[in-house]
């Protein structure tokens, strides 16, 4: 259980559901009835801060700085129980991604998350196959008489992260190097 | 057989062709000796993986996801995933685009851009999705050289490959039973169990201790069911990596003792349908599935 906070009402923002909802895949948010199977069914439930049905509360209250900076947006198994079991068709699945997004652009993001995006934009896969690793997968594919891999170009893979606005996270990281 | 045949573009992904070849390996011969035709996609890049790009950008998840889309595309072929992970990415990046073709338009001005096109005319299927249907399983019946009668088996079927539903289409969300199927028609028994249809906890990347407790709820109730348990089938690499390393370790830390070996279903067939053990490097499991060898070769 998370600790109580006390807000004036000038201090939320309103407009953060609609924010929310104005997505596509999000807009279910909205018909939310707080009846908390989502949470009663979640994997995770004993180990976030926020429960499930308490996050769309925050969400629909206006708790933006709360919810972004939560460990229940994070912490999610992406076992989908909470979209499959919701008697209202809230899809917590999408909803949870679009706030980690949004968490993501204020920066809020765990390292466990944003190393794999590194290694896709150094190899095009999430594995490294380059140099010594690479040669060792082909030694051991041939071995076992698979064909060989033949690679994505990197520079679509890097174009495509770039233009989709995924790039400032690499080149932020770059720039700590 | 689906509108296009028994030919399909095969996508890889990462951790299989990568760090797992040999479940690889026990795919393709399954494959062959079925007489599933399958075509290499050249050039594809990861699925990519769901949990963190999905998580960091919807948009870059949905078009590197298109990408691939485009490759079988042009190849003229549908998709067939090995791995619940791609399976889950390209499944979802087929059925939103096609039902959102605004969206499409869009991601299509970048893939334009580095001389790619998606047009929507790809279907993801699963390995699974297709061996379970009326006129593989007769052939994997009459195909079966070593039947798995005497084999207890537990299923693991994971999250991805079945929720959430209304996108997945694959089986019923919470009592699936495609898997059971193919190891009954292989001629093994399988069980029914509380924790059947728990997640394994790999996608729960900040708290290792969610893993560990998923992993040793399952385990624990396997080992303490009255028949005794000859093995896990999983179909994700992932899945099958946590349960094989958290097994051992979880173990250790409790001296509880857990030594159920957790195969990857297309290990499992492949004996059935009479490719050599040696062949299938499963001595590579921490979980060494000796006893169930053993079973199998006496």
């Amino acid at each position: 259980m998370s600790e109580m906070i006390k807000k004036n009402a000038n201090d939320l923002n309103l407009n953060f559901r609609y924010e929310i909802a104005k997505k596509v895949g999000a807009k279910s948010l909205l018909k939310c009835i707080q009846c908390g199977v989502c949470s009663s069914g979640c994997t995770v439930t004993e180990y976030v801060d926020l429960q499930p049905h308490r996050v769309v509360a925050s969400c629909l209250l206006g708790l933006k700085e709360e919810v972004l900076s939560s460990n229940a947006i994070w912490t999610c198994s992406l076992c989908h129980r909470c979209t499959e079991r919701c008697p209202k068709n809230v899809d917590y699945s999408f909803i949870l991604a679009l706030l980690r997004n949004m968490a993501a652009k204020e920066g809020k993001i765990p390292k466990e998350y944003s190393s794999t995006v590194e290694v896709i934009y150094d190899n095009g896969f999430v594995v490294p196959y380059t140099e010594g690793m690479k040669k060792n997968i082909d030694r051991r594919r041939e071995r076992m008489g698979l064909p060989e891999i033949v690679p994505p170009n990197l520079d679509d893979i890097r174009f495509i992260i770039d233009e989709t606005g995924l790039g400032d996270l690499i080149i932020k990281k770059e720039d700590d190097k | 057989m689906t509108k296009k045949g028994n030919k399909f573009s095969l996508f890889l992904g990462c951790t299989i062709p990568l760090k797992m070849p040999q479940l690889e390996k026990a795919f393709r011969d399954v494959a062959s000796i079925l007489g599933v035709e399958l075509k290499e996609m050249e050039g594809v890049s990861c699925c990519p993986e769901p949990v963190s790009l999905q998580s960091l950008n919807i948009d870059t998840w949905l078009t590197l996801g298109a990408r691939n889309l485009a490759i079988a595309e042009k190849m003229g072929l549908d998709v067939l995933t090995i791995c619940s992970g791609c399976y889950e990415t390209l499944k979802t990046v087929s059925v939103l685009l096609g039902e959102d073709p605004e969206h499409l338009k869009k991601i299509n001005e970048i893939l334009k851009k580095i001389n790619y096109e998606y047009t929507g005319k790809v279907t993801v299927y699963h390995f699974v999705e297709i061996l379970t249907q009326p006129e593989w399983l007769k052939k994997m019946k009459s195909l079966t050289i070593k039947p798995l009668d005497d084999l207890n088996l537990a299923v693991h079927y994971g999250c991805h490959l079945v929720r959430p539903s209304k996108i997945m289409r694959f089986d019923h969300p919470e009592k699936p039973e495609k898997i059971d199927l193919i190891l009954q028609t292989l001629g093994a028994k399988t069980i029914d169990f509380a924790t059947k249809l728990e997640c394994c906890g790999y996608c729960a990347r900040l708290q290792e201790e969610i893993g560990e407790k998923l992993v040793e709820d399952k385990m624990t109730e396997l080992c303490e069911l009255e028949e005794e348990v000859d093995a896990l089938i999983a179909v994700c690499p992932a899945c099958v990596t946590q349960y094989d390393r958290k097994e051992k370790i979880i173990a250790r830390k409790t001296g509880k003792e857990l030594d159920i070996p957790v195969l990857y279903l297309p290990e499992i067939m492949a004996i059935a349908l009479g490719v050599d053990l040696e062949d299938l490097s499963l001595s590579t499991r921490s979980v060494k599935p000796n006893k169930l060898i053993e079973k199998l070769t006496t």
